[in-house]
């Protein structure tokens, strides 16, 4: 069906906009997030289409080169602007710039979903939740956990993002070739979730620490 | 031979990433110049992991270009950053009695352009290393003129340029095998980028506990 896309975009990001008023401020951030990362799918599908025409559609060479360097950009041109202009501060930077990435899992992931609809199953699911989505939120990450630090010198700015992004860039390509080859496609489905835990393990030991020194500092 | 060279390099650089993983980030203490050092080595890994990944994916990587060359240049630009970002102000006040250090210093970035001319523009190169040799000289001469300011440069009070001598020679060595490895790779000579890569991959492996040894005086 024409236009699918753009209706699965309306039907998703209406709904969430409409609840920003009402939520709590803290939540409301993520939430506009995720709204800005299923946003980012939309624009990165239009790019990466007209990347498939000029490449004469061969998509293996186009996934694993070409859409890992623009998903990261566009992905990455929000999170640079919240760093900028609004906060440094690691843990929101952590948290927006997974929920963007999640945001653009979610919206990549059900337009797949409507496409395939002949082929999918709960196996095809579980895969696609946990290593494509969150390969998107951790590359995302990656770059608003630099960023919290990179903003702290001036000198370190351009090139430190760059850096950033190339990492992120790498580690997107590396997962698309995996999951595309026959043998290895098994370890890319790992990659992410072992990534996530690496990722994850940090924010909750602050959390915790600072839930502990929040405690102690009651008692006393 | 391209697979047991990426290794190679793998290898060393995770072994350097995860030891500065140990030293310098689970201390608790701001060591951002070392840190953007040990993030250069996991860009090294990443971009030899995404090689690794399209080699064992019966995959070229001379044909055509590959997001794994961007862990090179992301590489160069964190230790450029470092250099330029986190100690220059601090090792160079710029004084006039230090103007010859700073034209000394001028030698590598010349050194780079010679290779880069005598390398890739002479002889039946195809256009896409030429372009890759490019581009891998311009990170190369700023990041190598840092470096060898710093090597050169006499000592300041703390004296942690005579601690991060051993460093920043180790970063001239990687830079230049390199551009070994460019080349090599430009001329199909698997022997060459073996070698090369085994130069890269100690001088990777290396680099951590150089820095280390001098943050133990000065910390940053």
């Amino acid at each position: 069906m024409e236009n699918m896309i753009y209706i699965l975009y309306i039907c998703i990001v209406v709904p969430l906009a409409l609840s920003l008023p009402l939520i709590h401020k803290a939540s409301r951030r993520i939430m506009v997030f995720i709204i800005i990362g299923i946003s980012s799918a939309l624009f990165i599908s239009e790019v990466n289409g007209l990347l498939l025409r000029l490449m004469n559609f061969d998509a293996e060479y186009v996934t694993t080169i070409i859409t890992p360097a623009t998903e990261e950009v566009i992905k990455a041109i929000p999170i640079l602007i919240y760093a900028f202009v609004v906060s440094d501060n690691i843990d929101k930077l952590i948290g927006s710039s997974f929920a963007l990435g999640i945001g653009f899992a979610l919206f990549e992931n059900t337009y797949i979903l409507i496409n395939s609809m002949e082929v999918v199953s709960i196996q095809w699911a579980i895969v696609r939740g946990f290593s494509t989505a969150l390969m998107h939120g951790i590359c995302t990450a990656y770059v608003g956990y630099g960023m919290s630090f990179i903003r702290k010198r001036k000198k370190l700015l351009f090139c430190g993002t760059f850096a950033l992004l190339t990492m992120s860039i790498i580690y997107h390509g590396v997962f698309n070739m995996l999951v595309q080859s026959e043998s290895l496609k098994y370890l890319g489905f790992v990659l992410p979730l072992a990534s996530y835990v690496l990722v994850a393990k940090e924010p909750i030991m602050r959390y915790k620490n600072r839930k502990k020194s929040e405690k102690n500092s009651i008692s006393e | 031979m391209y697979l047991i060279a990426n290794i190679i390099v793998c290898v060393g650089a995770l072994a350097g990433y995860i030891y500065g993983e140990i030293k310098l980030f689970r201390t608790g203490k701001n060591m951002l110049y070392a840190q953007m050092i040990a993030l250069s080595l996991l860009c090294i890994t990443y971009g030899r992991l995404y090689h690794i990944v399209r080699l064992v994916t019966d995959g070229s990587i001379t044909e055509s270009f590959q997001l794994g060359f961007l862990g090179v240049l992301g590489s160069l630009i964190f230790f450029f950053s470092s250099n330029f970002g986190a100690v220059d102000s601090l090792v160079d006040d710029g004084s006039k009695e230090l103007k010859k250090y700073r034209l000394i210093a001028l030698a590598a970035p010349a050194a780079a352009v010679v290779l880069y001319v005598s390398l890739f523009l002479w002889g039946e190169v195809a256009p896409l290393w030429r372009v890759q040799g490019a581009v891998l000289t311009l990170l190369v001469i700023p990041t190598s003129y840092f470096n060898l300011k710093h090597l050169i440069f006499p000592d300041v009070e703390g004296g942690f340029v005579k601690c991060l001598r051993p460093y920043n020679f180790l970063v001239l060595i990687y830079m230049a095998s390199m551009m070994l490895e460019c080349f090599a790779m430009s001329r199909n000579n698997g022997l060459l980028t073996l070698i090369s890569c085994c130069i890269a991959g100690l001088s990777a492996a290396a680099m951590i506990p150089m820095v280390v040894r001098g943050s133990k005086i000065w910390k940053t």
